[in-house]
């Protein structure tokens, strides 16, 4: 019985998450959200695309895979000797989906009935994998199509290639899905060495939320995972290349169908690999606010930027950053990149010289912490980022907490190291035949 | 009902729909105008959400709007248009977080309905006509972004397939309207339309959250005051009896590498219609979720695809299946799916697809009760349908769906139009 628990309070959000460590080493939260009539449950593993890398301990030998596999192992758990995973869920009434991307693989499912028989279905599928080589040759062309579909996206192809023109050796500036030529590689025998390594409990969390008794969860987690016996396993070690400071390119341009040029300016950040914790996270919001005093519509270089027909609403700005990587992108739709290009650098040499005023600070703040707020509305973006955020060492429920220190005297320091002309690259989707 | 919700007419007619719920984080508002779908009005509609945003009385200009809402909490205002069956709608939304998470007493409310207010029903105004350049401006951002439809192939084709088969049809005008139209509006002219629609269409405000029924009232009553006839308009009901005389092809040529194929058909089954939640069912069976006939036989038994569905526009009594393929195996593709289509009408439908895909619409149905956008949307749907439904008869309805039901439901369904998005000949694929 999982007697021992731990709880984690929020007061601004008024929330208490339950956390139980069960065997052999894997964390359950659970989050009552009352009135909710959907239940809410994602089971997750730290084996995203940038896992391409890596030895078990004792092992000396390190294990280095094609593009995708982190993906396509996500595809393959759907099917096992019974069929198709996707059938089970449906007859619960249930709706399952998961998904992959740098850092994690994730499965979800969400239903307003048998929410108990549906969570032991989730657990089951994902501890039970089952390939071969017919069923792996078969998604080989499911997934070509996939990558066929977003190498026609524009919005997708931007962002990778602006990645790719900012790193130059870190697996972030490759396609998660990969190519076809690097999935051609894929075999049941790697996808069960991946398994093997990636999926065990320890390297493993589930979140559940909605209206239910946390002790039952508890329970339910436990008592499937004790059933299947498993061992304690050395700790994975990832292997990732040294990323040097210079990038790749500084400018990357790509022809697809396009009403008018896609524009995204990119920063590399080469700070993050020595800041963890409470330390990153306070780096985000700092970041956030970085970003949206420069960039929000709320100031006079969004306004000025519509009104000369240079943007549209959908202009936009964001920093992400993980435990090896980060990077800042701002960009849109555009018919001038070059002028584009021009305002933006301006208006961050401006910045840096003339400072932040004390209102401004504090009404982007009132904005982050409102826009937080609003977002518990939705037990899929409170499940999905808490564990995101827990995988890199932060906690979503210490943002309001964090939000409040951080002082408008640090944001200078942070936009002069992060916004860094030397570390920039710009990438471009143009017409065919306009450039 | 979904939540329990209370109506209550304000002194000028319009209605308003207060759902009380004390689950959400947030208050939420939505003020919808109703209007009809034609060619026609299309860009004076979807014009007129762009320009009331940008500049309003109080807030002359979009950066005092956008400050004004960081202070309130980043409090979040849309301004958008709507196209649903052959209806046109403006819709006006504002959420702010509740007042309890942030050590506010009762401000959220009252602040949040009268910045809405302000932009929907306090317009800046010289000289009797919106402001030039404000007019200017968003008419070029609207020919942008309906031009930007290109950008994404999956909408495009879909889009591309419902106009060719409705071309002739109200239907058929995009939600953005048409791009040649956008030059014969004028400040004034649309000002003058814009007191129109004010003072005659039908219009509901909707209000979500954990506040007092009379405080709501109050608010609204003080906010959305100005005079309006006392006849409002009736808005003709959607088309959806159109006759087929042979099923239309189109081909498109572009630089791409998968091809889309979009199939459109006409269902002559509308939302009113008693075979309703048959239709949903039947849709759900062929193509509306990973266990249904589409997803099972095209990508996972055949390996065409990596999404192929069904999807269904339920006021208009559409169908749409798409799929994106190689343009190669497009006649296998084809035939995968016209064979689907014709086991659902022969009734070759196991109990658990049955069974599946109702269990599979209902916890749809029910998830929306946890969403204050899908609340009011559910509710929305009957106002624009001309038939409400409470959650428990959508319920039952679905439930009661048997095979000979879903034999007459497809007996119903005519392929209308092939739409096929190709890769240029000499390009890749």
């Amino acid at each position: 019985m999982t007697g021992n628990y731990r709880l984690i309070e929020n007061k601004e959000l008024q929330e208490t998450l339950f956390h139980y460590r069960v065997h052999p080493g894997m964390d359950v939260y659970v989050l009552p959200r009352p009135g909710y009539q959907k239940k809410y449950a994602i089971f997750s593993t730290r084996f995203g695309s940038i896992d391409n890398c890596f030895r078990v301990e004792p092992e000396q030998e390190f294990t280095t895979l094609p593009d995708g596999v982190a993906h396509f192992l996500e595809h393959k758990l759907f099917e096992d000797e019974r069929g198709n995973v996707f059938d089970r869920f449906a007859a619960l009434g249930a709706s399952a989906n998961a998904y992959t991307s740098f850092t994690q693989t994730s499965y979800l499912f969400s239903c307003t009935a048998n929410f108990e028989e549906s969570l032991q279905q989730l657990l089951d599928f994902v501890q039970e994998p089952y390939f071969t080589e017919q069923t792996v040759q078969k998604e080989q062309g499911i997934i070509g199509q996939e990558i066929k579909m977003y190498e026609d996206h524009p919005h997708w192809r931007v962002f990778f290639n602006l990645l790719e023109g900012l790193y130059r050796e870190h697996p972030v500036r490759r396609d998660i899905a990969g190519t076809a030529d690097s999935i051609a590689e894929i075999t049941p025998d790697l996808l069960y060495r991946c398994y093997n390594t990636f999926y065990h409990p320890s390297n493993m969390a589930v979140f559940v939320v909605g209206d239910l008794d946390p002790a039952r969860v508890g329970n339910l987690v436990e008592e499937n995972l004790a059933a299947r016996n498993y061992r304690p396993m050395g700790a994975i070690i990832r292997r990732h290349p040294s990323e040097p400071v210079a990038i790749t390119r500084q400018r990357t341009v790509q022809e697809l169908v396009v009403s008018e040029p896609i524009f995204l300016l990119g920063f590399k950040d080469m700070s993050v690999e020595n800041i963890h914790g409470r330390d990153l996270m306070h780096r985000e919001i700092l970041m956030e606010l970085v970003l949206d005093i420069l960039f929000a519509s709320s100031e006079e270089l969004y306004n000025d930027l519509y009104k000369e027909d240079l943007i549209d609403e959908n202009f936009d700005s964001e920093y992400s950053a993980d435990i090896n990587y980060g990077y800042i992108m701002i960009g849109g739709e555009t018919k001038d990149p070059d002028q584009l290009y021009q305002r933006i650098m301006e208006a961050i040499a401006k910045f840096l010289k003339g400072g932040v005023s004390k209102e401004q600070f504090e009404r982007h703040r009132r904005k982050i912490l409102g826009s937080y707020i609003r977002r518990f509305n939705s037990l899929e973006f409170i499940a999905n980022n808490f564990l995101a955020f827990r995988f890199k060492g932060t906690d979503l429920f210490q943002l309001p907490s964090i939000l409040h220190e951080v002082r408008l005297g640090e944001v200078l320091a942070l936009a002069e190291e992060n916004l860094d002309p030397d570390r920039h690259a710009v990438s471009l989707i143009v017409p065919p035949g306009a450039d | 009902m979904l939540e329990e919700c209370s109506y209550h007419y304000l002194p000028n007619g319009i209605r308003l729909i207060f759902m009380p719920t004390d689950k959400f984080k947030t208050i939420t508002m939505g003020l919808f105008i109703y209007q009809e779908l034609t060619p026609k009005l299309a860009a004076s509609n979807a014009l007129l959400p762009s320009v009331l945003e940008k500049g309003s009385r109080l807030y002359p200009d979009y950066l005092t709007l956008q400050r004004e809402l960081e202070n309130l909490y980043g409090a979040g205002i849309g301004a958008d248009i709507m196209k649903s069956g052959e209806k046109h709608i403006l819709t006006f939304t504002m959420e702010t977080a509740h007042d309890q998470f942030l050590g506010e007493n009762g401000r959220l409310l009252d602040e949040g309905m009268s910045i809405l207010g302000s932009v929907v029903a306090d317009p800046l105004v010289v000289d009797g006509a919106f402001r030039e350049d404000y007019v200017r401006q968003e008419k070029n951002q609207l020919i942008k972004d309906i031009r930007a439809m290109l950008n994404d192939k999956v909408i495009y084709s879909l889009e591309r397939c419902l106009s060719l088969m409705c071309e002739e049809e109200n239907y058929g005008v995009y939600r953005l309207g048409r791009i040649e139209d956008y030059d014969f509006i004028d400040p004034s002219g649309l000002y003058s339309y814009y007191r129109d629609l004010l003072a005659r269409n039908p219009i509901d405000l909707y209000v979500i959250g954990d506040i007092k029924h009379d405080k709501v009232i109050e608010a609204a009553e003080k906010v959305f005051n100005f005079p309006r006839h006392g006849e409002q308009m009736k808005l003709p009901a959607t088309e959806i009896m159109r006759r087929i005389d042979k099923v239309r092809y189109h081909e498109e040529e572009m630089l791409i590498n998968q091809a889309k194929l979009v199939l459109g058909y006409r269902t002559y089954t509308g939302f009113q219609d008693d075979l309703y939640c048959t239709l949903q069912v039947y849709s759900g069976i062929l193509g509306g979720f990973p266990h249904s006939k589409l997803f099972m036989n095209v990508r996972e038994n055949a390996g065409l695809a990596y999404y192929t569905h069904s999807r269904l526009e339920p006021h208009k009594g559409l169908m749409a299946i798409a799929s994106g393929i190689n343009y190669d195996q497009r006649e296998e593709a084809r035939e995968i799916i016209d064979r689907q289509l014709e086991d659902m009408a022969s009734g070759n439908i196991s109990d658990a697809e049955l069974d599946n895909t109702k269990r599979g619409l209902i916890n749809q149905l029910r998830s929306k009760q946890d969403s204050p956008s899908k609340l009011i949307s559910f509710h929305l749907d009957g106002s624009i349908g001309g038939r409400t439904y409470t959650l428990e008869e959508l319920t039952a309805g679905i439930e009661a769906v048997d095979r000979e039901d879903i034999k007459a439901v497809a007996e119903r369904i005519k392929l209308d139009t092939v739409y096929l998005l190709r890769p240029r000949k000499g390009g890749s694929n």
